[in-house]
Formats: structure tokens, C-alpha cells, sequence
């Protein structure tokens, strides 16, 4: 295997590995401790690009062979899966039976279960359904000793200690590898439908009220402005609401009458719906959040509350001006999320103006986190943000679980 | 502890609480010695904090003393979580009740820990709004002690528990800081942890919750069955069709009986078993899952079928559900509560490994319980004057505990593990699982002065330190 596809930063591994079970993933780990060897876990390199650089980085472990369903009961509304299983797999094996787990991971057919977890992904559905954390009901991980533990299990309620998924999930593989994930599933909704309208100029602050006010909520409410390859829609001067609906066929068809009525009392004339095509549609829209514009483009994803996007998006527009960078957002109108891609249009200028921008957005968006950016110039950016109050304690717990460093030292928040 | 140091430290309490804010008569400190598991030995105080600064200082003297912190809600807990095993300061949250925000636009609460759990829902009720989880202790338990057992409830099944619905909390660590974090927090998601850490790890003295909207229409119907295997296929059946019930509860027919003498709220005594159904949401999909799910329970021989007609009736028959350990209790000497969870199809086989264990031990037993979540509360009937059936009961509790494990179940659904399971979590997990959790308790609380005889196995099994055992005559 190449080790350039493992590549991070300007390091490249010294070894990569590829382990077929939770044993052998195990042994790894246990051997790169016993001799100091660092080790960053790799999934489907969707989301590799997050967090720090590593400080060390020796060893990549690819563990997308840990591919196996490991028990499925349809009845039960429950599966166990090894963490190296795709996100589409799961979407595939669950959608037979008539089930999801709402994941919404960018490039799921890429993307392992693994490293959608440890990365912490936040989809837009959440504000619906929950957060992926929320349907993990157990998982068997790999410390970096070697150490082989469980966690939960596999009913859907469980308080029978500590809930050590939780720590695991967001963890970015600084903790522990994740070998295995059982999740509780949900029922398909009889219907999906995306709606997508262009907002004209003045329309946006109303349909985001009116949308709020609806009687019947939409799974995901975006506003994107800009992302014109990936929404495949002509984008009003406000830009493009696209509106996830899903539920029976009756309760879709009330809840489109109520928004075409809300959206025409906000100044928005057309709603095109897409209903075969819906889910690839909207797969589309998830794509976006990691797409990236060559080595000329970057994204933040901004957490906050649904009533003050409209600040932080100012913010990175404020400071996406002052640097020339092109700015492009997704207002995720029901979690509160601001997702910023900034571009320029020549690689040269961007790598100058993207340290300048990443320098200046501390102040104004100190929260504000990086989803991707170019590998060559991650090392230069502040991927994190400011730390919260509880740095101190996550470095203990680091200590406590990775006391050699061995996992992606460095590349956690606040250098852990 | 000595006299001298007990007195030391009651004093240093009093001067930072002030009074009114320390107990350390005997006859007070006996209100604090027990929960709804058992009772132990009395605490050498108990504070009773205003707010966080307060909760800190205790936390910072009991520690200069080696005292254990046990932290303690409306002591409604079931398995001896807020019991002073080992003495110790017990740290009650009660006085820091209030409310302190509540933003309808966002759909986000801020309380204090000892706020009772309904009185949130009563609050955000005239913004449209209500509060996820809902123990049948909500009346009086409060949402402190609902986090740090990770509660859940009859709409846990729809909604989730607590870990699903705290967003953020402020909690005092053992150095005695005070510190906030949220989900949405740059790293290690501190919150998830805390949530169902019985108290273990910090003292929570704020939380950040989630409030939903409330749904537009709501059903409640009735199922009779001739017993509760036959109710309990019903529910195995509804939820493998995935559909959307907002709550799946099954009573027997001794607990009918006894919910019935006191709450008369027409559920049908005759029957072996009932189910409890609610369905929620927007009007046509509540009445064709109501369809849906009465064409199932009459595959599965149901012997009735009745919709409630009134919000009044359906609050009714939730009131007679919610209360129906406290029923129970009226007409029992005792009863031992279990909270075991299987699989969702494993539930007939364990409901009917239940009984035959409770047959073999010669202990009446009634059931009420969770059953779309396939959470079990057996309740053992006994009269603990009498040594043989405190004996039983004791027995009888392990093996239902062990069948269900063999099952694929676990032994806590949602009341914890607290005291009354510690030496039975390793049936659940290995030592090197029970390890992983100790580096977890190690990161927050290396000198194990919070709740120290609480969720993990006491090592060498220490026969004076085990005396706790069942007591709940009420609930």
C-alpha cells in the first residue's frame, strides 16, 4: 500500500498496516506502544484532514479490512458492525429491512463507521433524529496497551457503567481504536422529499423565521449560499434553501403545502421537489461539507445556536474580505451549524491569504473549528480553535488511556 | 471518624453554609442515611448548598477531611446510589431548585440540579414545549439525579434518555472547580460522561437540556392479553414493524390489581396482562400507527381493545401506570424492584424465565414494565421480617439478573447500578472492561472520595460493609 495516501501534514508513515480483525488491530497498537511508535488509525480518509497535524507519525493503521456485519436483528431494531464497515453498507444492509441510523457522513461510500464516530460527525438530521452518539449503543475498542474493552452492548437502554462510547466517539483515534459499533436503528420514513428554492434578495431573515414557525418540522433545513457544483441549483441572490422532509406520504404532502405557503409569505416564489431522486440529492448537499476546491480552499464549521447564525456568518464574511477569499456557507437553520468554504482562485494567493484569514478569524470566531484544508498547509492553521474549560481534564484523561502518546499525538485539541 | 474531627469538620461546614445550610443532629441526619433501596449507616453531615460556590467549598473540606461526597437528589433512587455506605458528607442538591432560563426560540433549558423533573415540563409547556425523559418518579424526582443516573422513563422508548437530552452542565471536580461543558465543546465529550456517572466523577450543579416540541395529536389505548407473554410478542411485533409508538407498557394482572384499588382508571382487571399504547405526532400518522398496532394485537389474541376518548382518561391511565410501584406498595409487606433489558425479541423468554425463577424461590411477583425498550422491572413480592424471604428474594434478584444477561440482556436498564449491583457488574463485563472504566474514574476522581462504594465490584467482598439490603415498602 502507498504510503503517500497515508500522508499527513508533510509527514508520511514509516509503515502502514492493514489488521483484518479487532486482535490484530490490537497487537498493532500494543506493539507500537511497546516500542514508541506513533500511530494515526485511518478509516475511509473523508475526514482525515481534521484536527492538528500529529507531532509524531510513524505507523498508519487503514482499518477498513475490520469490514464485517457482525450481528443483525431486524426485529430488534439493532446491528453490530466492525468499525472499518462503510457508512453506505450500513445505509445498504439497514435500508433492506426498512431501518436507518441517521449518520448523515459526507462520501458514505467511503466513509467507515470508525471514523465517522471518532471524528464526532454532526449531521444536519440531528436536530430530528439525534446525534450519532446517541444511537451508539456499545462499542468494543483497542487502547493503545493492547487492552482489548467493551462498552454498553447490544439493548437500546443501558445504564450498566460508565457510558464509555461517549468518550470515544469525538476522540479522533487519540484514546482509543474504535474496533466495533452497535447502534439501535430507526424506521425508514415512508417518504423523503428535498425541496430546494432560490431565495431572493431580501427573502432570507423571513424564511428562516417562517421555516422555524412551521407547524411540521423538516428533517434538515439548510440555507447554502455559493456550492454551486454541489447543489445543482440555481442559487437566488440570498442563496438556495434546500429542505429535507421525510415521514409517511401524508404527513410529506401537508408539510409541502404548509412550507410552499410559508415560503411564498417570505417573498420566495419558486420550490422545485425532488422525490425519486431525493436521498442522492441530499447526499449531494452532505458531500459539500468536505468538498474541497483543489489545494485552494478551506472549511470551518462554526456550533452555535439556530437564533445567531446570522452573526457568525457575518464574521467569516467580514474576514473572509478583508483577506479576498471567496466565501461560501451553509446555514443549517434547525442546529444552528454555519459551515464556511473560503477559496481563492489561485493556489499561491490562497495559502498567503488562508494563514492571514486563519490568524484574524481567532478573535471573531474563536469557536469555530476546520473540517478540511489543504494538507500542506495544515500545520500553519489553528484546526481547533479556542480549547474549552475542560483542557486540563482531557489531558488527564489522555494520560489515563494513552500514557506513551502513542495514538496521533498531537493532533487533538490543545496539542493532546 | 472520630468525635473531634467529626466536629471539625461540621463546623467548617457550618461556617461556609451558614446554619441553616448544615444538618448534624441524629434525627436529621436519618432522613439523609437512606433512598428508595435501602438504608446504611448515618453521615457524620449533611449540606445542603445554595449554588455551585457552595457545593465547591464542601467538596474542598470533606476532602481536607477524607470524607466521601454522596451527592443526593430527591433520594428517590432504586439501588442504593445516595446511600452513605461508608458515612461521609451527603451533599443535597434540593435547595437548588430553580429554573434559571428558558429559550423557547433554541428549545434549550438551564436548571439547577434539584429541580423537579415535571416542573420543567410545566414551565416550557405554554411555549409548546415539554421535557424528554420521564421516570415514573417524575413528580418528585429531580433532573440532578435524572442525569447522573441517566434515567429514561415510558418515553425513553421514543425520546431517549437523559445522556440524549443534556446538552451541557456545570459540575464541581475534586480539587473542588467549577466547570461548564457542552456537547458542542472542542473535545472529549465531557458531558456524556458525567451523565450516568452516579455520582462518581463530579457533583453536577447545573445542566443545559434539550426541550421538545409537543406533539399535535396523542393516543393512548388499552390492550387486554391473557398473559404477559402474550402483551410482550405484541410489542416484539409492533416494534419490528417499526411502528412509531411513543410508549409500549405492559402491566400484569397483579399489578393491575393493585394500580386499579387505588387509581381506578378503568384498565381491565380481569386480564393477565395489559399494554399501555401511546402514539404521538401529526394527526393521520397517529391514527394509522393506532390502526396498525390494533391489527397487530388482535394477531397476537388480544382479549380487549379501548382508546382513550379524553385527554383527561388518557392522563389517567398514565397517572395509574407512573404510580403503579407506589400501588403495589400498599397492598405488598415489600418488593424488590429489578431493572434488567434484553433485546426486544428476547422479551417473552424473559418474561417467562422470570416467572419460573420466581416459582422456584416461592415469591409472588408482579411486572410493570418498559417493554418497547425490552426493559424488565420484576417486582419481587416479600416481607423481609421474614429471613426466609429476604433470602429469596436476594436469590431470586441474582438469577433473574443472570437469565437475562444469557439472553444477550444487561442488568440496568435505568435506574443504575449504584450499591445494590456492584457485585454484579462483572457478569456483565470483564475485568479488563471494569478497568477501562476505572482509568475513566481515575482521570476525574484519583482519591475516590466521590460516592467511592458505588458501581464497581468492593474486591474483597467485606461482610460489615454489605449490609444494606432491600427495604422499599414504598415507592
Amino acid at each position: 500500500m502507498s504510503a503517500k495516501l497515508y500522508a499527513l501534514g508533510t509527514h508520511l508513515p514509516g509503515d502502514v498496516e492493514t489488521p483484518a480483525t479487532l486482535a490484530e488491530l490490537a497487537a498493532l497498537l500494543r506493539a507500537c506502544n511497546e516500542t514508541g511508535r506513533a500511530a494515526v488509525l485511518f478509516g475511509g480518509r473523508t475526514l482525515q484532514g481534521l484536527g492538528a497535524v500529529p507531532k509524531r507519525y510513524d505507523v498508519a493503521i487503514d482499518c477498513t479490512r475490520l469490514d464485517r456485519v457482525i450481528e443483525h436483528e431486524p426485529r430488534d431494531l439493532t446491528i453490530a458492525l466492525e468499525a472499518g464497515c462503510r457508512v453506505a453498507t450500513l445505509d445498504a444492509v439497514l435500508a433492506a429491512c426498512g431501518q436507518f441510523v441517521p449518520l448523515d457522513a459526507p462520501r458514505a461510500a467511503a466513509a467507515t463507521i470508525g471514523g465517522t464516530l471518532a471524528s464526532g460527525w454532526l449531521g444536519p438530521r440531528r436536530a430530528t433524529y439525534g446525534r450519532a452518539r446517541d444511537f451508539v449503543i456499545g462499542t468494543i475498542v483497542a487502547l493503545a496497551d493492547g487492552t482489548i474493552a467493551k462498552a454498553g452492548g447490544m439493548v437500546v437502554k443501558n445504564v450498566t457503567g460508565y457510558d464509555l462510547s461517549k468518550l470515544y466517539v469525538g476522540s479522533l483515534g487519540t484514546l482509543a481504536a474504535i474496533g466495533q459499533a452497535n447502534f439501535k436503528t430507526l424506521p425508514l420514513p415512508s417518504v423523503r422529499r428535498l425541496a430546494v428554492a432560490p431565495l431572493p434578495e431580501g427573502s432570507r431573515a423571513r424564511t428562516t423565521a417562517n421555516i422555524a414557525a412551521l407547524a411540521t418540522e423538516p428533517a434538515a433545513a439548510l440555507i447554502v449560499t455559493g456550492f454551486a457544483k454541489e447543489i445543482d441549483a440555481p442559487s437566488g441572490v440570498d442563496g438556495c434553501l434546500v429542505l429535507l422532509l421525510e415521514g409517511s406520504e401524508r404527513t410529506v404532502d401537508a408539510a409541502t403545502r404548509e412550507l410552499r405557503s410559508a415560503l411564498g409569505a417570505a417573498g420566495v416564489p419558486q420550490t422545485r421537489l425532488i422525490d425519486r431522486e431525493a436521498g442522492f440529492a441530499f447526499a449531494r448537499v452532505l458531500d459539500a461539507y468536505v468538498e474541497t476546491l483543489g489545494s485552494r480552499s478551506m472549511t470551518y464549521r462554526s456550533l452555535g445556536l439556530p437564533s445567531d447564525t446570522t452573526p457568525r456568518i457575518d464574521a467569516f464574511a467580514r474576514v473572509a474580505r478583508a483577506n479576498r477569499l471567496t466565501l461560501e456557507t451553509i446555514e443549517d437553520v434547525r442546529t444552528g451549524d454555519v459551515i464556511a468554504r473560503l477559496s481563492a482562485r489561485l493556489v499561491a494567493d490562497f495559502a498567503t491569504r488562508a494563514k492571514l484569514f486563519d490568524g484574524e478569524r481567532r478573535t471573531a470566531l474563536a469557536e469555530a473549528r476546520i473540517l478540511v484544508a489543504p494538507e500542506k498547509l495544515r500545520a500553519g492553521l489553528d484546526a481547533w480553535g479556542a480549547p474549552p474549560a475542560s483542557l486540563p481534564l482531557m489531558r488527564t484523561l489522555k494520560s489515563r488511556f494513552d500514557p506513551n502518546g502513542t495514538l496521533a499525538p498531537g493532533r487533538y485539541v490543545g496539542g493532546i | 471518624m472520630l468525635t473531634v474531627a467529626a466536629d471539625r469538620l461540621r463546623d467548617e461546614l457550618t461556617l461556609a453554609l451558614g446554619p441553616g445550610g448544615v444538618l448534624t443532629a441524629p434525627e436529621d441526619l436519618a432522613a439523609y442515611a437512606f433512598d428508595a433501596y435501602s438504608d446504611a449507616r448515618l453521615p457524620v453531615a449533611a449540606a445542603l448548598p445554595r449554588d455551585a460556590h457552595e457545593v465547591a467549598a464542601v467538596v474542598r473540606i470533606a476532602r481536607a477531611h477524607g470524607e466521601p461526597i454522596v451527592a443526593r437528589g430527591a433520594g428517590t433512587g432504586l439501588c442504593g446510589g445516595a446511600v452513605p455506605v461508608t458515612g461521609g458528607v451527603v451533599l443535597s442538591l434540593a435547595r437548588m431548585n430553580r429554573i434559571l432560563s428558558l429559550d423557547a426560540r433554541n428549545r434549550i433549558a438551564r436548571v439547577q440540579p434539584g429541580v423537579i423533573n415535571l416542573d420543567l415540563s410545566r414551565a416550557a409547556a405554554p411555549d409548546g414545549l415539554f421535557f424528554g425523559p420521564d421516570p415514573s418518579s417524575q413528580r418528585i424526582s429531580m433532573l440532578g439525579g435524572n442525569a447522573a443516573t441517566n434515567a429514561g422513563g415510558p418515553h425513553a422508548f421514543a425520546y431517549g434518555s437523559m445522556s440524549a437530552h443534556v446538552i451541557g452542565l456545570e459540575f464541581v471536580d475534586e480539587a473542588g472547580d467549577i466547570t461548564w461543558v457542552t456537547i458542542d465543546d472542542a473535545g472529549y465529550d465531557i458531558t456524556g460522561v458525567l451523565v450516568g456517572s452516579e455520582g462518581t466523577l463530579g457533583i453536577l450543579t447545573a445542566l443545559e437540556l434539550r426541550l421538545l416540541r409537543t406533539p399535535r395529536a396523542v393516543r393512548v389505548c388499552v390492550a387486554a392479553f391473557d398473559g404477559v407473554e402474550a402483551a410482550s410478542e405484541c410489542v416484539s411485533s409492533i416494534v419490528a414493524a417499526g411502528i412509531a409508538a411513543t410508549a409500549l407498557e405492559i402491566m400484569d394482572r397483579t399489578i393491575v390489581r393493585a394500580v386499579e384499588a387505588h387509581y381506578r382508571a378503568g384498565y381491565p382487571q380481569e386480564a393477565g396482562a395489559v399494554l399501555l399504547v401511546e402514539v404521538a405526532g401529526e394527526s393521520p400518522d397517529v391514527e394509522a400507527s393506532e390502526r396498525a398496532i390494533a391489527a397487530l394485537a388482535r394477531d397476537c389474541g388480544t382479549l380487549a381493545w379501548r382508546s382513550a376518548s379524553s385527554a383527561r382518561e388518557r392522563e389517567a391511565l398514565w397517572a395509574a401506570r407512573k404510580g403503579a410501584a407506589g400501588a403495589l406498595g400498599r397492598i405488598a409487606p415489600n418488593y424488590y424492584i429489578q431493572d434488567a433489558t434484553v433485546p426486544r425479541t428476547r422479551l417473552p423468554q424473559a418474561i417467562a424465565r422470570v416467572e419460573a425463577i420466581a416459582r422456584e424461590h416461592r415469591l409472588p411477583v408482579g411486572n410493570v414494565f418498559h417493554a418497547g425498550d425490552g426493559n424488565l422491572h420484576p417486582l419481587l413480592i416479600f416481607d423481609r421480617r421474614e429471613q426466609r424471604q429476604l433470602d429469596a428474594v436476594v436469590a431470586a434478584g441474582h438469577d433473574i439478573l443472570a437469565a437475562c444477561i444469557d439472553l444477550g440482556g444487561t442488568i440496568s436498564g435505568e435506574h443504575g447500578i449504584g450499591y445494590e449491583k456492584r457485585e454484579t457488574l462483572p457478569l456483565v463485563f470483564s475485568a479488563d472492561d471494569i478497568a477501562t472504566m476505572e482509568r475513566l474514574r481515575g482521570a476525574f476522581d484519583p482519591a475516590r472520595g466521590f460516592n467511592p462504594d458505588k458501581i464497581f465490584p468492593s474486591g474483597a467482598v467485606c461482610g460489615e460493609v454489605r449490609t444494606p439490603s432491600p427495604t422499599l415498602s414504598h415507592a
